[in-house]
């Protein structure tokens, strides 16, 4: 049935285009063509100009983090893990290859690598692959061909004082009719940080080097070919957080693409793109004397895939087909050195070598009934393919359990949109199902740190399937903008860990076992309101209130959902200098779940402030800032931060930016 | 263009065939340390009148602990190999101090018409040195005229740990020995544990003439139960455990049969409590089931220990 009204929708699309005429429509520079997207967003935010990729994620009101440290951080998505989630680079899929999933796809990545991150709630985002939560779309840079300015780049440099901070950020591109070149290079290098009682945060360095490259060059006219490469490399991070801390690890994030854009018809652009990826993480538990046992936890994950873009548009109807396909082998090892090291050391897989397989066709569609009116509808059909090598972990607690599992991952999405004068006002509504990832399906003894449990997969776990509502309502005028959104999810065969009662634990910190199930259902809810107030033409307030509420079957609440939180901020531009200061904070955690290992956590309030001056050197616009991070030195920690790791006290940081 | 290509690729190569740290290598990994038998081969050959008796033992070798013996008879004149013979086999171990002694042993084997042998097993309690010998008496009987062999033949150190074996007096004041027969070769899953368990029935008359089998009687215990509890009793183990596992009951053949179950490779502790036909702890005791990292688990006062 769900396939069937697939099927209808296609048919629809082509008989829609086939009864109108054609119109004529001219594209001269071949550019960044999106007919249904997101705004783009520069990669700062109103605070700071030079931000991590986490840093800047966390200005979204929709995006909450898992803190194990300074770096490194989990993006939840409407208060979700990357399980829940699907995100890509530019589409591409990538997986982390540390099973406590300390390397998020955003981990690999610099912020002057990205134009723009494309953050899409729910169904809405299954374009890129199968999801709950919604996707997140890491953009790279790509400049345009035939740029007036050949040469374009920033450097950028800056030091943070609480935890010395230097980093080193630098871009260039290089623009021809039939030629583009981008290439950037970044280096950070942090020491411990200090939380707000001056006391010295141990094992939260880090030390980060990123380079890209793209080429690209037409091959006609209307076409181009596109070369690009990622490499990422972290070295000697640590994560206060766990009683281990990175070693090393490496990405290498290879793709060409090749991109036709069409002057007439229904096609206006096709782009594909094959990719490959590898990425490599090794952990370190030698740098804490604590530890009795010494451990090697190294982890793989080696992706390729294809994908493919048409992007259709006719008088008022247009429409993005997107075919996902992707291979990824995910292998991982623990082995643990006896205290007698003339003794065998012991071995097991935490991922038995797993690979999954999935193709997918997803479409997105909007239909624009008048200047004020739209309809937005799509769907995806997936192909979900999974198999254990060495299934025999698999079958330590699930005798028998499938070596391999195709699953079949429907979804399908609508939404209306309505503008009358100053407001606007949409609803939606959305079914989606997704696979277990390699660790809820195949982990094997993953130690946990927050809650101290080895963690076992299942290889069985059925669908995950979410069902949501979403509604927003806005108004806008010169002034003002106020933009409310809520969103509700109610997920069938939720996934959590549930203590075994059988089987003990196998890593040393580690009080017991957990075995991934499956809740009957639990619920999700999503509030937040963000508004933006233009005092004066040169003062600017902006404010965002979030709430979430999340409950499992038996009405219990569900771990890591922010509290009732606030971010409020003033910006104030006088000639070349700009003042901006933000105050934001969680209220007390009051629905916290102590059966997923959390305890209540008090409520906090940060206060920053930071000036900058633009001012040019030869011509060339520099800008110097100057801020402070929790001016106050408030001692928190937040309710997703591991261990309740405390966070960064009182921060000084400067920054100096060159564009040339 | 194509110099482009060929850079990705390239690049897409050495990616895919390099990593900072080697991957381990499974196979390898769980073969280490682990001789597996499978090829039965001649351990002994002795001549009598025209017979030629040959034993023979999976990899021509008698270890310390249970050995499935095999032993043919083969007419040196006919080039036949003899059948239905009635064939006696005693294994005899001679102490610095002339004492003598035997261990579980089967007395009389078992003809195997289609492989033309005669089956049984020795469980040798100790390995062969300067002051333990060994001796293996074998009587048979052909066209009513019996002969005897008595080939010296050397017990060796089993490497393998999986087929280790333990000997122990019971609360019964019985002497008892619990030999492991399997897993050769364990995985990382649910394995096939097989034991024999065994006990030495002391002579109730006084000796006749040497060797006489009265003396050196062991017998298969019927209908006991093993309690079986697997731990990794390394202090960085923490006394770590697995689920699924199967205590030993006895089988058709003889043997007790289990399950267990090993989460990774290492070090293992089989801990038992052997309970006789009415439930009674004849040996053992109950290790905890605490999780201690840091202190090495203890062990049940009747165990094994593998190694794979």
């Amino acid at each position: 049935m769900r396939l069937l009204t697939i099927v209808l929708l296609f048919f629809q699309v082509v008989v829609t285009a086939q009864n109108t005429p054609i119109k004529k429509d001219t594209i001269i520079v071949l550019n960044e063509v999106r007919l249904i997207s997101a705004t783009k967003k520069k990669i700062e935010t109103a605070m700071k100009m030079a931000v991590s990729v986490d840093d800047f994620l966390a200005s979204s009101s929709s995006i909450s983090f898992i803190k194990r440290g300074a770096y490194a951080w989990e993006p939840l998505l409407n208060n979700m893990s990357t399980e829940r989630s699907v995100v890509t680079i530019d589409g591409m899929h990538i997986f982390g290859a540390c099973t406590d999933k300390m390397d998020p796809v955003t981990s690999y990545l610099e912020s002057n690598t990205l134009s723009s991150i494309d953050i899409k709630s729910g169904q809405e985002g299954s374009l890129h692959g199968a999801t709950i939560a919604g996707s997140i779309d890491l953009k790279r840079k790509s400049t345009s061909f035939g740029l007036e300015k050949k040469w374009n780049g920033a450097y950028q440099t800056g030091f943070e004082f609480n935890n010395k901070q230097f980093f080193n950020l630098g871009n260039v591109s290089y623009s021809r009719e039939k030629l583009v070149f981008d290439a950037s290079i970044s280096y950070r290098d942090a020491g411990n940080y200090q939380d707000g009682n001056d006391n010295e945060v141990k094992h939260s360095q880090y030390h980060k080097f990123n380079t890209s490259l793209g080429l690209a060059f037409k091959t006609s006219a209307l076409s181009s070919v596109r070369v690009e490469a990622i490499f990422d490399e972290a070295k000697d991070v640590g994560f206060p957080a766990l009683p281990m801390d990175l070693w090393l690890s490496r990405a290498l994030i290879t793709s060409v693409s090749y991109k036709q854009l069409f002057e007439k018809g229904l096609i206006r652009v096709i782009d594909t793109k094959i990719y490959f990826n590898a990425i490599e993480h090794y952990m370190d538990d030698t740098t804490r004397p604590e530890n009795l046992v010494h451990m090697d936890m190294p982890g793989w994950s080696t992706t390729y895939g294809l994908l493919s873009k048409a992007n259709l548009k006719k008088d008022r109807f247009s429409s993005e087909i997107q075919l996902n396909a992707y291979n990824n082998l995910s292998i991982a090892e623990m082995r643990m050195y006896p205290q007698d090291r003339k003794n065998r050391t012991m071995f097991a897989y935490s991922w038995p070598s797993v690979t999954t397989a999935f193709t997918g066709i997803a479409m997105n569609n909007s239909w624009e009934f008048s200047e004020k009116s739209q309809l937005n509808f799509g769907g995806s059909l997936g192909l979900n393919y999974n198999y254990s090598k060495y299934v025999e972990f698999n079958w330590i607690f699930h005798p028998g359990a499938s070596q391999e599992k195709t699953r079949i991952l429907p979804s399908l999405h609508t939404s209306y949109q309505l503008s009358v004068a100053n407001f606007n006002f949409s609803v939606g509504t959305g079914y989606g199902e997704r696979a277990p990832s390699i660790s809820e399906g195949y982990g094997y003894y993953i130690y946990n740190s927050f809650d101290r449990y080895d963690y076992i997969g299942n290889p069985d776990l059925k669908n995950e399937i979410s069902y949501e509502g979403n509604a927003s309502a806005g108004f806008k005028n010169k002034k003002l903008n106020i933009q409310a959104k809520v969103n509700y999810f109610f997920i069938e065969n939720y996934i959590i860990g549930r203590i075994l009662s059988l089987g003990s634990p196998m890593n040393y910190q580690s009080i017991g076992v957990k075995g991934y199930t499956q809740l009957n259902h639990s619920t999700l809810f999503n509030f937040s309101l963000n508004s933006e107030f233009a005092i004066m033409p040169n003062l600017h307030w902006k404010g965002i209130l979030t709430y979430a509420r999340a409950k499992d079957d038996e009405g219990k609440n569900l771990p890591f959902i922010r509290p009732l939180s606030y971010h409020t901020s003033l910006h104030y531009k006088y000639k070349k200098i700009g003042f901006q200061t933000l105050l934001n904070g969680d209220f007390e955690q009051i629905n916290y779940s102590p059966e997923y290992g959390e305890d209540q956590t008090p409520n906090y309030m940060i206060w920053n402030l930071s000036a900058d001056y633009t001012f040019n050197i030869k011509n060339k616009k520099t800008v110097f800032q100057v801020g402070a991070e929790n001016i106050l030195n408030e001692y928190y920690s937040t309710y997703a931060d591991w261990g309740n790791i405390p966070r960064m006290g009182r921060n000084v940081f400067t920054s100096l930016k060159f564009n040339f | 263009m194509k110099s482009f290509q060929f850079y990705v690729v390239a690049i897409l190569i050495a990616v895919t065939h390099s990593c900072t740290l080697n991957k381990t290598d499974y196979e390898a990994e769980i073969s280490t340390d682990v001789t597996e038998y499978y090829e039965f081969k001649e351990v002994s050959v002795s001549n009598v009148a025209a017979y030629k008796v040959s034993i023979e033992s999976l990899n021509g070798t008698f270890y310390k602990g249970y050995n499935e013996i095999r032993v043919k008879i083969l007419d040196t004149q006919t080039n036949q190999f003899i059948k239905k013979a009635v064939v006696k086999f005693l294994p005899i171990k001679t102490a610095l101090n002339s004492e003598k002694s035997s261990c579980p042993h089967e007395y009389q084997l078992k003809y195997k018409p289609n492989e033309e042998y005669y089956l049984g097993y020795s469980v040798f309690l100790e390995e062969s040195d300067a002051s333990i010998k060994w001796k293996i008496y074998i009587d048979f009987t052909v066209n009513n005229e019996s002969y005897t062999v008595a080939p010296d033949v050397v017990i060796k150190a089993q490497p393998n740990k999986n087929l280790n074996m333990t000997t122990f007096k019971g609360k019964d004041g019985k002497e008892y020995v619990i030999a492991l027969l399997g897993p050769q070769k364990p995985k990382i899953a649910e394995n096939k544990l097989v034991a024999g368990i065994y006990q030495y029935d002391p002579p109730l008359n006084s000796p006749g003439v040497f060797p006489d089998p009265s003396q050196f009687l062991y017998s298969q215990v019927k209908g006991y139960t093993l309690l079986l509890d697997p731990r990794m009793p390394e202090p960085s183990m923490g006394n770590h455990s697995s689920i699924n596992n199967k205590n030993l009951v006895q089988q058709e053949d003889g043997l007790y049969y289990g399950i267990v179950n090993y989460t990774m490779t290492g070090n293992w502790t089989l801990n038992f409590i052997m309970l006789d036909q009415n439930g009674k702890t004849i040996k053992g005791t109950q290790v905890s089931n605490e999780f201690t990292p840091g202190i090495e688990g203890a062990k049940s006062d009747l165990f094994i220990n593998i190694l794979f």
